[in-house]
């Protein structure tokens, strides 16, 4: 076909590909486990924004797509619309998760204790060069303290409630089935505070943390205190069709609290909490929830305005598709400036005054 | 029951890809956009394995009714070997065993992004275009609350008026591709970033059209016969673009919707954009027996 | 890197059947056929757990509780409400959901078992190209009740089954009793 015999788009998407994929040579379970075992932050990180808890398709979506964050979030994410979803899991409740790591900055201490658990906060962020060197880097041991922490820690939110300084919470009875899924349903606005929530959990860590830092920096009003920061293991309890409830696994979480000032004689708090150990996200997020009842509509705390734009699929897909070519758009807007041109000069040719002024179009 | 009885043999895609409950809710969502034509209609809108505003609303419609009987037509700005349109439709054809056509008359389903052919589709045939931004109000209004408040109340004014200042600064509607459309007059919406050219082929046509937008979940349809009327002031007519006297320099056709290819030496020449349209005059023009269908544009003059 | 499974029963029937519920609704008074006779497939192609359903018979209902959909007790609770009997349009229709000027979307669709032979209608709108005339064995308060609850774009939508033929009146179509 003589038409198209110029065009070879077809050949040409195919071996743009294979040059990726070539780069990265073959990927083998091997690769898959190393990069599962060597990276958990980043996993954490790729299955909370995928919205899918599965360590193994985590690092095999990195390995597939060279650490391409949009793009392996992107491969989990279209994996997880053919499957089918089997059963809801009963909500996951602070004083019932696996607790690692637990702090306040909010009291100097806690009911239940500050619990430090794995940090980089106290470190010093060197380098170890040595490494490149030949000398590896084996970690020092751990000196277990005389007795273990409690598995489980209270809720400090709880203790501020008996004391009266947060507002009492209303005991919802809304069962499991009944709570909304962001990923089955599309995002309205007002967002309930599930849907709020849920998309702040699956949002991509970098844009959340840049819109809750301008919330932070002051484009928010609501200058944040971390009440608790929470890092723990949570069981996924599912019911069987039978009645019986069933541990299905364990899943690691991070959870933050934040509260800045005093409304209607309590503390305010917001909520974050993701799939994954991702202590800057759950912080940003619940900032940004904190902010959100008093933003005022447009502002980057309005959660129309955050949750749009720090979806990670979306954002990322939108940014790349101006790639693509437009060059009909791109005809129908030049048609409609020649043809201005054209009656403008045709105005002068008489005499004629022709009145425009410069004016930027909405492109859509 | 038993949790065998909740689920099925795992597999490592569905038929179709999208899983039962996703095509359930897309199959919801299609018949209530029937129900209320040009009335944006939110979707949950899975990923699949596009990035969004690649054409992920669209394929979403597609793979929601395609099977595999079914004959499907990808083209991207009118071409159907466009890198993406090429892309979409290879990945169609896998995931569902659908046969693949270049051929508007042959096709079932017509994908699209930015263009309508130029052939008069047919009462049996699926238009299914691909929606960057669903809501026409959005450059009047960029917040979504207050514009679907606009929509139930009607209220076009903020968009009529920016179309009046455009005449009034620049003698003419500067509104390129996308230009709004009242439906079934009632609902204003976007035809999606169709030329001026193609909206016309909406008004009253025989096929079924949906537009879906992946990204920002809304999807709007419209029914065959159903009134679609570009916004214009009654003494500015509509004006598509001028491109009835173009002659496409390979096929020879003319009065068709043209791309421009700047020249080295200054100056343009155009090919047609129905990239198959223009395949097709080149294989008659050779003698082959190939059927061109009836076109929605005669001699340059919309007259379908 | 992509293993893609062959449709099952379900799947095929499924696609069929949307296919005759998309046809039907997008022109008004075509006579589609279904792979299946009933309700059954209706429910399956359209209704899960992410719905809410009403039905007038004890089969319906199992069918609609093994699709992991709220069985809704009042048809104003449902998004998806089958008949089978309808005798009494006024009083069994009244509270149907015809959703918000906002949101279209949440009126219902009610499916109805209805012999397409009987009293003469004439419809006009989106998806007729001038008018067509058909007959529909409905009760005599129904259309009345119809143009009293759809407030364009509030209202429902209706597939009148007859064993394996379908019709679909969405809420966009003009119907005049002759």
């Amino acid at each position: 076909m003589a038409y198209v015999a110029t065009r070879g788009g077809e050949k040409a998407i195919e071996q743009a590909e294979r040059l990726f994929r070539q780069d990265l040579g073959t990927i083998d379970a091997q690769r898959v486990e190393t990069i599962r075992t060597t990276m958990p932050y980043l996993i954490d990180r790729v299955m909370g924004e995928a919205s899918l808890y599965d360590e193994e398709l985590a690092a095999l979506a990195l390995a597939q797509t060279g650490g391409e964050l949009s793009e392996a979030v992107l491969v989990l994410r279209a994996w997880r619309t053919t499957q089918p979803r089997l059963a809801i899991a009963r909500p996951v409740k602070q004083d019932e998760v696996l607790t690692q790591r637990r702090i306040s900055a909010a009291f100097k201490d806690i009911p239940g204790g500050q619990i430090l658990g794995p940090t980089l906060d106290y470190s010093h962020r060197v380098l170890a060069t040595d490494v490149l060197e030949g000398k590896p880097f084996a970690p020092p041991q751990v000196e277990k303290a005389t007795s273990p922490a409690p598995a489980k820690q209270p809720s400090l939110a709880d203790w501020q409630r008996q004391q009266g300084l947060v507002a009492p919470t209303e005991p919802s009875d809304i069962a499991p089935e009944d709570i909304p899924d962001l990923t089955r349903e599309p995002l309205l606005f007002p967002a309930s505070r599930a849907h709020r929530l849920q998309s702040l959990a699956r949002a991509e860590t970098g844009g959340v943390l840049a819109l809750g830092y301008a919330a932070m920096r002051g484009y928010g009003n609501a200058h944040p205190t971390v009440n608790e920061l929470r890092l723990g293991e949570a069981n996924v309890l599912v019911r069987h069709p039978r009645g019986t409830e069933f541990s299905a696994g364990r899943v690691r979480v991070s959870q933050a609290e934040v509260t800045s000032k005093e409304k209607g004689g309590y503390l305010e708090l917001g909520f974050a909490a993701t799939f994954g150990w991702n202590e800057v996200k759950v912080i940003a997020a619940a900032t940004l929830d904190l902010n959100s009842d008093e933003a005022p509509v447009g502002s980057p705390v309005h959660e129309e305005f955050y949750l749009y734009h720090t979806e990670s699929v979306e954002a990322s897909g939108f940014c790349i598709h101006f790639k693509l070519p437009h060059y009909v758009t791109f005809q129908s807007i030049l048609d409609a400036m020649r043809d201005t041109k054209a009656k403008k000069a045709a105005a002068e040719a008489k005499g004629e005054v022709y009145v425009a002024e410069p004016e930027e179009e909405p492109v859509l | 029951m038993s949790l065998a009885s909740l689920t099925k043999d795992w597999a490592a895609t569905s038929y179709g890809f999208l899983d039962a409950s996703a095509k359930r809710e897309l199959r919801r969502k299609m018949l209530k956009a029937i129900a209320v034509p040009g009335c944006q209609m939110p979707y949950a809108s899975r990923e699949v394995p596009m990035a969004r505003g690649w054409g992920t609303g669209g394929l979403q419609v597609t793979l929601t009714l395609v099977n595999s009987a079914s004959v499907v037509k990808v083209i991207d700005q009118g071409a159907d070997d466009g890198v993406n349109a090429a892309s979409i439709r290879r990945f169609i054809s896998r995931v569902s065993g659908a046969a693949e056509t270049w051929d508007t008359l042959s096709a079932t389903i017509v994908q699209s992004r930015h263009r309508i052919p130029e052939e008069i589709m047919r009462e049996d045939q699926v238009l299914v275009l691909q929606v960057p931004n669903p809501e026409p109000l959005r450059g009047v209004e960029p917040n979504i609350s207050i514009a679907r408040q606009m929509h139930a109340d009607a209220d076009y004014g903020k968009l009529w008026l920016t179309l009046y200042e455009q005449i009034v600064r620049k003698g003419r509607i500067m509104q390129g591709a996308s230009y709004p459309a009242m439906v079934n007059g009632r609902h204003v919406m976007t035809p999606s970033p169709i030329p001026r050219w193609d909206v016309p082929k909406l008004n009253m046509a025989r096929h079924l059209t949906f537009l879906s937008a992946g990204r920002e979940k809304r999807l709007h349809a419209v029914p065959p016969y159903t009134r679609v009327e570009p916004l214009v002031f009654s003494d500015r007519p509509y004006q598509v673009e001028d491109h009835a006297d173009l002659t496409c320099r390979r096929s020879g056709v003319r009065g068709f919707f043209m791309n421009e290819l700047p020249q080295d030496g200054g100056g343009s020449v155009f090919e047609v954009s129905d990239s198959n349209l223009g395949i097709k005059a080149i294989d008659k023009a050779d003698g082959s027996a190939i059927e061109i269908g009836e076109t929605w544009y005669r001699n340059g003059e919309y007259s379908a | 890197m992509l293993t893609v499974a062959p449709p099952d029963a379900v799947e095929l029937r499924s696609n069929a059947t949307f296919e005759a519920l998309m046809w039907a609704l997008s022109r008004p008074g075509d006579i589609r056929t279904l792979p299946d006779a009933g309700f059954d497939a209706i429910a399956e192609t359209l209704v899960d757990l992410e719905c809410s359903a009403y039905a007038d018979t004890s089969e319906m209902r199992e069918r609609i509780v093994a699709s992991g959909a709220m069985l809704a007790d009042r048809i104003g609770d449902a998004d998806h409400v089958f008949i089978t009997a309808l005798e009494d349009a006024g009083q069994q229709l009244a509270e149907i959901n015809c959703g918000t000027a906002l949101y279209p979307d949440d009126g219902a669709t009610l499916i109805v078992a209805a012999a397409h032979r009987g009293q003469r209608l004439r419809l006009s709108g989106p998806g007729i190209k001038d008018a067509t005339e058909i007959a529909l064995d409905l009760p005599s308060g129904f259309w009345a009740m119809r143009d009293l609850l759809c407030l364009y774009p509030e209202g429902f939508d209706i597939f009148c089954v007859d064993g394996d033929k379908v019709i679909g009146i969405p809420r966009s179509t003009k119907v005049e009793v002759l």
